[in-house]
């Protein structure tokens, strides 16, 4: 897909330039030592992190992980009980703060609102009042200039996951919060708006993405951050993870279907897909013994060492513990 | 500030941009209202029945006299109709000047007047039980309206006898399908009682006519309080009627129920399709709760005196229509605007704090309930009010903060002078008490606002009110 050029501001400043006067650090976010309780329950537990200015940083977690609250916290709908949230250079203040756009999972719209309408009250309301001609940019970007005067419950969900994002990046915000944009959306809709997150980016806004899908967060995230029964279990680049955990995992293919898999005993575990056999070996020295015993078993078409997805680590991070499940 | 006006504004706009706003604001007085001059308007305008009764006269006098107070009757029914209509085609008589007028011609009591009264003497000697059953089955097939039988012993009554035992008094009875409501019944109940009465006196040697004639009651007119004017004139006290007595102030009440319940009652669906729709999330992120519960206040006293202009409109347009322009009362109108402001918070933040509480509105019910006893509470005792306005009762009650508005408006419309310090002091709680009030909603509307999960109850609202 094709990124289009960087769209100017109306006054002609970048975001970069808006934020040079007000933030002097390079991290759009730092939290230190964060806590949040809610009852007996600790939803966010000691929590540290550091978003820098314009990347593109995705948050993953399971359900109930802590994730909302944590975003809540970086929106000040929430305070924290204790540590410290730094947002775009400031530390207090219950007062939400007019340069971050929020987008929620699948609604946050007024179903009986024009589209127009609606996304100059978001612009407004964030201090953004002469904002046509920038939503008119955006609306025009995301093919959507023709729904202007529609309701929002005339929309269809990839519609009205299109408005959702440009509501929330209406009045220029430094930085973007999208939760699942991309749920439900079918491809040519997905990528659309991967195209405007990463032209985002080209613009200098700073987008924290918070999903669930693996893929998408490895095809467009900097850096990714997990959280995990409200404490950090993950947070760097893709290949920083993937270089921490094991690369056993090998993917295999005989030249004849009828091949079947001989009993190895570095092998923990193996299932089939088609001619796909994927294998996830006991440690990933033991690859080249593995290599030598199935060529002697039958000719072989693939034989691939597979660095550990997303997925995987998140699997394996979240999963649920056996000691768990037994009790 | 520039916030909660955004806020206000998209509010305002929501409320009174809707199709079912126009809609309800039109239907909540023919609602109100309607019943009473739907009966008034049937009872003129609907055709005039012929209702067939059959006389049972076992004296084997009162018939004719009977019959000849029938067509009485029946002639200044006659009379009144065409009266009527010439008054509504000359547009200039009100509705309620001719009620007033046909109570004060006829002396015979005041009866709907949608009927004329057939009478037909039932002529066989006798009556048997098989007899009543069989006209009892005409009144059923609708071929006679009733039937009535006056005993023969009426006139021949024993008056120590009934001394003694005052339920040997003889009876009439009378037979129809709606025997307890019937204009019919009544009008013969007056009409024998009279007829008796001559009878029985005239039986005594006393002259009847002679009695009538010294017995015309004097009437006893009712006036309003003189006043001074701003010439320093005295104005003489004014005749007062129904409208002023009795629909005056109960179109007052009910107007400030209507303008407190259209404008605060959206607050609810609002707020919950807010939260439902995790609207309130992206508000959250833009404005703080102040800020997004004083915008959406804002807009709903907008709303509510959008609703009021377009009443008093109305209400000026039908009242110089029909002549009544000097019974408005001008000059409760800064009152029942302050009164009306104050009201539309109290109950718009109680309903807002419901609203972000609940996730889907059949939770709210229970919630709902306690605060619609609260605003309709002055509705169940509005005419022992207007009966006593300045009564310990109507007193004591119109400085309940949630009755205040309607209590006190309802008060000040009638003709009683209501001391000046009461409305202030009235504002004052109620001031307080808005204040309280949103402050309390405000809490629970924080909480609440992000809260998923099962509705709270009444405990856990308090728990978030105190505690935030």
């Amino acid at each position: 897909m094709e990124i289009r050029s960087v769209l100017p501001q109306s006054d002609g400043k970048t975001n970069r330039q808006y934020r040079m006067a007000t933030d002097t650090t390079d991290n759009a976010i730092e939290l230190n030592a964060v806590t949040k309780t809610f009852a007996n329950h600790v939803a966010v537990d000691q929590l540290d992190l550091a978003v820098p200015t314009g990347s593109i940083y995705g948050f993953i977690g399971p359900n109930g992980s802590g994730k909302t609250t944590t975003l809540r916290m970086i929106l000040r709908i929430f305070q924290p009980d204790s540590g410290s949230v730094r947002v775009l250079g400031q530390t207090k203040g219950r007062t939400a703060d007019d340069r971050l756009g929020y987008l929620p999972e699948e609604r946050g719209l007024y179903k009986r609102m024009r589209v127009g309408d609606l996304l100059k009250y978001y612009a407004k309301l964030k201090g953004f009042n002469d904002c046509q001609a920038h939503i008119d940019e955006w609306l025009q970007q995301l093919d959507a200039s023709t729904w202007v005067n529609k309701r929002i419950d005339s929309l269809s969900k990839g519609m009205a996951q299109k408005i959702q994002f440009i509501a929330a990046v209406a009045a220029r915000p430094e930085l973007v919060i999208l939760d699942e944009p991309f749920s439900g959306l079918d491809p040519v809709n997905m990528e659309s708006l991967r195209a405007a997150v990463l032209l985002l980016r080209e613009r200098g806004t700073t987008v924290i993405f918070s999903t669930h899908d693996m893929d998408m967060a490895e095809k467009l995230c900097d850096t990714i951050f997990m959280i995990f029964k409200g404490k950090k279990v993950l947070d760097g680049t893709i290949d920083s993870i993937q270089s921490r955990y094991p690369a056993n995992r090998v993917r295999v293919r005989f030249a004849d279907p009828e091949t079947q898999l001989p009993f190895l005993p570095s092998v923990t575990e193996s299932f089939q897909h088609g001619r796909l056999h994927m294998l996830t070996l006991r440690s990933a020295d033991e690859a080249p013994a593995v290599l030598q015993q199935l060529v002697a078993h039958g000719e072989l078409h693939l034989f691939e060492v597979v660095k550990p997805s997303l997925h995987d680590v998140f699997i394996q991070i979240a999963k649920p513990d056996p000691v768990e499940l037994s009790a | 500030m520039r916030k909660i006006f955004t806020i206000a504004a998209r509010e305002y706009r929501a409320m009174v941009g809707t199709k079912a706003f126009i809609f309800s604001m039109l239907m909540m007085p023919l609602l109100m209202f309607g019943g009473i001059f739907a009966m008034e308007i049937l009872s003129q305008t609907g055709e005039i029945k012929d209702q067939e009764i059959i006389v049972i006269d076992q004296t084997g006098k009162l018939f004719t006299e009977l019959s000849f107070a029938a067509n009485q009757y029946n002639r200044s029914v006659d009379k009144q109709a065409a009266e009527q209509g010439q008054e509504e085609q000359a547009g200039k008589e009100s509705k309620l000047g001719s009620i007033k007028k046909k109570s004060k011609t006829d002396g015979l009591g005041n009866f709907s007047r949608g009927q004329r009264f057939r009478l037909t003497l039932w002529d066989q000697p006798n009556v048997t039980e098989e007899d009543r059953f069989a006209l009892s089955e005409k009144i059923r097939n609708q071929e006679i309206y009733a039937f009535v039988e006056i005993p023969e012993k009426i006139f021949n009554v024993d008056l120590e006898e009934l001394i003694r035992d005052p339920k040997s008094l003889p009876v009439v009875s009378f037979y129809s399908e709606d025997s307890n409501f019937s204009d019919a019944r009544q009008w013969l109940s007056v009409v024998i009682s009279e007829l008796v009465k001559a009878n029985r006196l005239q039986a005594d040697g006393v002259d009847f006519e002679r009695i009538k004639k010294l017995s015309i009651p004097t009437p006893v007119k009712g006036l309003s309080l003189l006043e001074m004017d701003s010439r320093g004139q005295i104005q003489p006290g004014r005749e007062k009627d129904d409208l002023t007595a009795i629909l005056l102030p109960m179109g007052v009440m009910m107007m400030m129920f209507m303008v407190i319940f259209m404008a605060a009652q959206p607050m609810l669906e609002s707020v919950l399709e807010e939260k439902s729709q995790r609207i309130a999330e992206v508000l959250l992120g833009s404005a703080n709760p102040f800020q997004l519960m004083s915008g959406k206040l804002l807009g709903t006293v907008g709303g509510s005196l959008t609703i009021l202009v377009v009443y008093l409109a109305g209400g000026y347009f039908l009242a110089s229509s029909r002549g009544w322009t000097d019974k408005l009362p001008v000059d409760l109108v800064p009152w029942f605007i302050v009164f009306q402001i104050l009201g539309v918070l109290f109950f718009a933040s109680i309903f807002m704090a419901v609203g972000a509480s609940v996730s889907q509105l059949k939770e709210a019910q229970s919630l709902l309930l306690p605060v619609w006893m609260l605003l309709m509470s002055p509705m169940f005792i509005w005419f022992m009010v207007i009966r006593d306005p300045n009564g310990s009762l109507a007193t004591g009650f119109s400085f309940f903060p949630p009755a205040t508005p309607t209590m006190m408006m309802l008060r000040m419309s009638t003709s009683a002078t209501i001391p000046l310090w009461q409305p202030i002091l009235g504002l004052v709680i109620l001031l307080v008490s808005t204040l309280i009030g949103i402050y309390v909603a405000s809490r629970i509307f924080r909480v609440g606002l992000l809260w998923q999960g099962k509705a709270p109850k009444i405990n856990e609202l308090l728990r978030w009110a105190f505690r935030g």
